[in-house]
């Protein structure tokens, strides 16, 4: 399995962090993992509302002490 | 695949940014965006600098949302439709809006894609979400 993609989108508001999974999702492949890295205070249901959308899966939401973080795998392409 | 449309009827940039914020996202989440720009948003929708402009009753809020806007690092409307367009988002410019304020192709923003009619963005936008900023 390849290792985890980070996409850091810290310091980015809405709509930044979303865009920039969706950028990275545009060069990726079905297996792909990815982690969101985010401050912005929506990211967790966006992510979550993104998956929904696009197909995607939803790993793992947590909120560490300087960020939440999003694991994301591909599914579709 | 969904569609969104927007009519950007209003040329401030409070609504601006509501009509960068959604289509941003919505270009992001994989949705085919238009909008369409007439009346006063094409006033902003020429080329030349983006000034911040607000309807007159919150003009003395102008100062606070510029510092609000620079803490949060918020883009601006105009970079917004532009990461939208990187994502397939289309921008119109209305041109029976555009005769009526004298506003000729080569006025326009290079982020206009197109002057087309009413009809054109109708068809297009059939089957779609749309909304009216």
């Amino acid at each position: 399995m390849d290792a985890v993609k980070i996409v850091d989108s810290r310091g980015s508001a809405c709509p930044g962090p979303i865009t920039d999974l969706a950028k990275a999702y545009r060069n990726s492949k079905v297996g792909d993992v990815f982690e969101l890295w985010a401050t912005d205070k929506g990211v967790k249901p966006d992510a979550e509302a993104w998956a929904k959308k696009t197909g995607n899966e939803i790993l793992e939401a947590r909120e560490d002490p300087d960020k939440i973080v999003i694991k994301i795998k591909i599914n579709k392409r | 695949m969904s569609k969104l449309s927007i009519v950007v009827f209003s040329g401030t940039t409070d609504k601006l940014l509501s009509v960068g914020v959604l289509s941003q996202a919505a270009a992001a989440m994989g949705t085919e965006v238009r909008l369409f720009v007439t009346f006063w948003g094409l006033l902003s929708f020429t080329k030349g600098e983006k000034k911040m402009m607000l309807p007159k009753e919150f003009e003395s809020m102008g100062p606070a949302l510029m510092e609000g806007l620079k803490r949060e690092k918020v883009s601006s409307w105009y970079d917004m439709i532009k990461e939208a367009k990187e994502f397939g988002a289309k921008v119109y410019a209305c041109s029976m809006a555009c005769g009526v304020m004298n506003i000729k192709k080569s006025d326009l923003d290079p982020i206009v894609d197109e002057m087309v009619g009413a009809a054109t963005f109708l068809q297009q936008a059939e089957d779609g979400q749309m909304l009216f900023i």
